[in-house]
């Protein structure tokens, strides 16, 4: 009959992972992550007849934000988890077989991951979701408005921000800097 | 204190600069020190956010939730498009294999499963000549009136179904009245619209469990259908496609709220 599954499957299925990266972010806890991914995922197939735009990635993604914000104000989701040990264990073992190294600089990578996810999970949501759209979906500043219903210019500003305030907070969380190339 | 480049120099490290303008840039930078610190900055926040920061995956677990919400969501929409009245022209297989037997209940079972494809494909083309026709002087609506409470009842044994109706003449969009038309073998429920100039008819029936037609254009009038509950919505009309839109998103709140 209706081949709606397929054509969806075929169009936002293969923005999942993207959908649970930013919602992680927003909602910076792995169960409620889930929960918004699926809530966002019915909300897409049930408005899925009226997708116009031909990128549907910024559509799924504009749909995980208002599910997150919907949520957030419904007051149901649970706190804030800091990374998991469990999380940072799959990391570390997805480290390691990618770049094996001794385990000095094993231990002061995680310290990094951690320091790093600390800072960002620590901006204004704001800023967050625009550096996360940006620096790990690789989206254009058109597209992240689009995301973020916000002007282009404003996605300018608060790009800038969040990246202004992880300059200020990374030295003295930091320690000493180090290179990365 | 801050160069006032900055946003610039971010734009460029975006590649959201054109060349000439990312050339422009250039020269800044190198005689601005500000710029060059801030340019290094975005190089190793990017190279430290996409080495250490990754949610990877979505889990097998949250993709076997999204397919059986898929599964439910499509069984759902089976569900409503088999609604308990049938439409006649669907019926009449059954009582007629009762009369001559399981083989041919099968064999007239078979049939409509194999004509129903065929049946829908015509209903973009007979969707169009009715509203062509109603445009025709004295035939747009058989009941005139922009309230509701006057415009429902008066569906009641003239139509199959009984649509939402209400008067959005606040957004633009003006209640002029109801018809019934006989379209695809059914007696649908017309709903009649004024938008600026532009004549807007919606079509409300008894939709098949086969797809509803896409939006598309036809002899320069607009189609677009949706499932609202447990009827199909086809809205026809030469205004724009934003226009038909905004109506149907009118219709769908509307029977949200009915149906609660």
């Amino acid at each position: 009959m209706d081949d709606k599954r397929s054509r969806f499957e075929a169009r936002v299925l293969p923005h999942l992972d993207a959908a649970h990266r930013l919602a992680r972010w927003l909602s910076r806890s792995p169960g409620d992550a889930d929960d918004i991914v699926q809530e966002a995922f019915m909300r897409a197939y049930r408005a899925f007849d009226s997708l116009r735009s031909p990128d549907a990635r910024a559509w799924l993604l504009a749909i995980v934000r208002n599910c997150h914000l919907s949520a957030l104000a419904e007051g149901r989701r649970r706190a804030y988890e800091p990374l998991t040990e469990e999380h940072e264990a799959q990391q570390s073992v997805a480290a390691a077989a990618a770049a094996p190294s001794d385990p000095e600089s094993a231990s002061i990578e995680r310290d990094e991951r951690r320091t790093l996810h600390r800072l960002i999970a620590a901006l204004p949501e704001e800023q967050r979701e625009v550096l996360v759209l940006r620096e790990m979906e690789d989206m254009s500043y058109r597209e992240i408005a689009e995301v973020a219903e916000v002007p282009i210019g404003t996605v300018m500003s608060r790009l800038a921000r969040a990246r202004a305030a992880l300059k200020a907070l990374w030295p003295e969380a930091q320690g000493e800097p180090r290179a990365v190339r | 204190m801050q160069c006032a480049e900055t946003l610039r120099v971010q734009a460029a490290f975006d590649g959201e600069l054109d060349a000439v303008s990312a050339a422009a840039v250039e020269r800044h930078a190198e005689h601005c020190p500000e710029c060059q610190a801030l340019r290094e900055h975005l190089k190793e926040t990017r190279a430290r956010i996409r080495r250490d920061l990754d949610y990877g995956h979505a889990s097998p677990e949250l993709r076997g939730r999204i397919a059986r919400m898929l599964d439910a969501e499509e069984a759902a929409e089976r569900r409503a498009a088999r609604p308990s009245v049938r439409p006649a022209w669907r019926a009449r297989p059954f009582w007629l294999g009762t009369l001559t037997g399981a083989g041919a209940a099968l064999a007239a079972s078979l049939a409509v499963v194999l004509l129903a494809p065929l049946v829908f494909a015509r209903l973009p083309d007979e969707l169009i000549g009715a509203h062509l026709r109603s445009l025709e002087s004295g035939r747009l609506t058989a009941v005139i009136s922009t309230d509701r409470h006057t415009v429902k009842p008066w569906f009641a044994g003239r139509t199959d179904v009984s649509p939402v109706v209400a008067d959005f003449g606040a957004q633009g969009y003006r209640l002029v009245g109801g018809r019934a038309d006989y379209v695809d073998h059914q007696r649908m429920a017309v709903l009649v619209y004024e938008h600026g100039a532009h004549v807007i008819n919606v079509f409300a029936f008894l939709p098949g469990r086969e797809a509803l037609p896409a939006e598309r254009s036809l002899r320069g009038y607009h189609l677009a259908c949706w499932r609202g509950g447990d009827l199909g919505y086809c809205t026809v009309s030469d205004a724009g496609w934003e226009e038909l839109a905004s109506l149907r998103q009118l219709l769908l709140d509307l029977a949200v709220r009915d149906t609660r």
